[in-house]
């Protein structure tokens, strides 16, 4: 396959690995809950990063594939009583359906305008959901006390860690496949690609419904651990800005970067809280992102990765 | 019936203003400036505090708000416009996070809860069924003549004719001698001013809330798509095809779905017709 894998990429998902399994044993109930949240943050984020931080075609609307994940089993689980086990994975093909739809646009459109429309979608959802059926989707107020599937914060831990990881390392090896490279090569240049006797249409099929299938599947989860769902909280700026952040400061079309973007952004809102309680928080937080990203917009694991090789190559000179 | 045309009119003319800012900085810049709607939620809270809570007389609040506005719209420019040196997709997601900044900006200093803003004239009047604020009257004047000024800047001046050229080729427009930076500068300063003195009318229309920012944005980002870029007529129309649609389908339909409409025209005419319906070729 090709793939390029040295002996360090094992040690290293096997330490993270390892290091996440045993986090429980180390941390307080309050630190957990918080690196739940980080999970599906990091879920969201790789789901951005497969389709625009590869392709370029950047969605301003990611949650508009998160909330028809979320909704499709909320709606199935509380007003039909279907099992979560049917309703999760109902709920990811609706999204790659949603996917498909965002995707009709992007045949025709790109840059700043694809963005636009991306952003009208999740508008246009927004407005939808409180409108249409709201005895099915419970309108304004969203719906509560849905199936959850985990207990205490220790399950809701492992359970969000492992579909973490293993997004996250399924993702990762897909994107150092040829494929992967294909996509990058679209963000690059698409006449290139067409050039080379690919499809630029069906590489870009492939990763709105990649992104849409991690986003629905993040999406469903995310729902059954909250047991709650609420339009306004959901179909947000403010949350399409936490995801397009998280990616850019851990480093766009990295996989890993966006993990670790996450996972600093969840923690930097948790410190900030003791000093700053309400939604001022964003204001430091903000800021360090538009610094960070004015700096290297590449991210921190660009940074990382520059400094890892002044090192190797100062080694290599003694 | 004469309610709704009414009610259309002066809504229309609202978007016009809030728009315009917008057309003018996506047409000679070619950026899009997400946090263009932050310009009308702080304007609106500068107004707020010099007005209401100093009591200055509302003319003052106005042209504070606008020149503060203007003073926003440059250090934007110079600050995070010019270091991206044109990278699209890297200042709409510069100008995104500082929206949000500026958001929580306003929250630490003014509290998340929503304020009414006074009418800045006070007042109303009947015209057959219809009840018609003066201020709102007034927003819509205010809006016509910023847009035939603005319309007869651009098009009579020495430097409105620069903006054009820039906005239509600004590789062309440097060789023939435009200094690009100036235009620049003075295209964000003029948004910022026109962002601001929208802000000021459009919240009080409404009512001041450190999340406002977002309707007014997708509005102007409507407006712009659907008009095409470079065209103050097309912003002008299509200001009144969106209001009039809203308005009609809140009579109509239902209040709930006043935006729904609107989000089904971007995503249509960008689809169909990417360039807008008066904007030259692009893309």
């Amino acid at each position: 396959m090709g793939l390029g894998l040295r002996w360090y990429h094992f040690v290293l998902w096997a330490g993270f690995i390892a290091i996440m399994a045993l986090m429980p044993e180390f941390v307080s109930k309050g630190t957990l809950r918080t690196i739940i949240f980080a999970n599906f943050l990091a879920i969201f984020a790789i789901s951005w990063d497969v389709l625009s931080g590869r392709t370029g075609y950047i969605s301003f609307g990611h949650p508009f594939l998160i909330g028809i994940g979320a909704y499709t089993t909320a709606i199935l689980t509380k007003r039909f009583d279907v099992p979560v086990e049917y309703a999760i994975p109902t709920a990811v093909i609706m999204t790659m359906v949603g996917g498909t739809i965002m995707f009709l646009p992007a045949l025709r459109i790109k840059g700043s305008y694809f963005a636009l429309v991306s952003l009208a979608f999740m508008e246009l959802i927004y407005q939808l959901v409180q409108v249409i059926r709201p005895d099915l989707t419970g309108g304004t107020r969203g719906m509560s006390g849905l199936v959850t599937l985990t207990r205490g914060a220790v399950n809701g831990y492992y359970l969000s860690v492992t579909l973490m990881i293993i997004v996250a390392l399924c993702m990762w090896l897909l994107m150092r496949t040829r494929l992967g490279t294909a996509l990058s090569a679209i963000g690059m240049n698409e006449e290139s690609v067409k050039g080379s006797g690919l499809s630029p249409t069906k590489l870009k099929l492939f990763a709105f419904m990649t992104s849409a299938f991690v986003a629905g599947l993040g999406g469903a989860f995310y729902v059954h651990y909250l047991g709650s769902i609420a339009p306004r909280a959901l179909f947000d700026i403010n949350f399409v800005f936490t995801i397009i952040v998280a990616t850019l400061i851990g480093g766009a079309s990295t996989i890993v970067g966006p993990m670790f973007g996450a996972f600093f952004l969840t923690f930097l809102l948790e410190y900030l809280r003791p000093y700053l309680p309400g939604a001022e928080r964003y204001l430091i937080y903000g800021v360090i992102a538009l610094l960070l990203y004015m700096y290297q917009p590449k991210g921190l694991y660009h940074i990382v990765m520059t400094q890892l090789d002044r090192f190797k190559k100062r080694a290599d000179d003694d | 019936m004469l309610e709704i045309i009414i009610q259309g009119i002066l809504l229309s003319g609202l978007y016009a203003l809030i728009a315009v800012g917008f057309t003018l900085i996506f047409s000679v810049g070619r950026v899009l400036n997400l946090a263009y709607g932050s310009y009308i939620m702080v304007a609106g809270y500068i107004y707020f505090y010099f007005s209401q809570l100093l009591g200055l007389p509302p003319i003052a609040g106005l042209l504070l708000a606008g020149i503060l506005g203007s003073c926003m719209g440059l250090l934007k420019y110079n600050l995070i416009v010019k270091p991206l040196k044109g990278d699209h997709i890297a200042v709409e997601i510069s100008t995104l996070i500082l929206a949000v900044v500026l958001q929580s900006t306003v929250i630490l200093f003014f509290g998340n809860s929503a304020k009414i803003l006074l009418p800045i004239i006070p007042g109303v009047i009947h015209i057959g069924n219809a009840t018609v604020t003066f201020n709102v009257l007034a927003a819509t004047v205010a809006s016509w003549l910023i847009l035939i000024g603005l319309y007869l800047f651009i098009k009579k001046t020495h430097i409105g004719r620069a903006m054009m050229a820039v906005s239509m080729d600004a590789k062309g427009a440097s060789i023939s001698g435009v200094d690009i930076d100036k235009i620049n500068m003075i295209t964000w300063g003029i948004s910022g001013f026109l962002g601001a003195i929208a802000g000021v009318f459009f919240a009080s229309y409404t009512q001041l809330s450190p999340t406002m920012w977002v309707a007014p944005l997708i509005i102007a980002i409507a407006i712009v798509i659907v008009g095409g870029i470079g065209s103050i007529i097309g912003t002008l129309v299509v200001a009144h095809i969106i209001g009039f649609m809203e308005i009609i389908s809140v009579a109509l339909i239902s209040p709930q779905l006043r935006g729904v409409f609107t989000m089904l025209l971007i995503i249509l005419v960008l689809v169909i017709r990417p360039k807008g319906l008066f904007g030259r070729e692009e893309l």
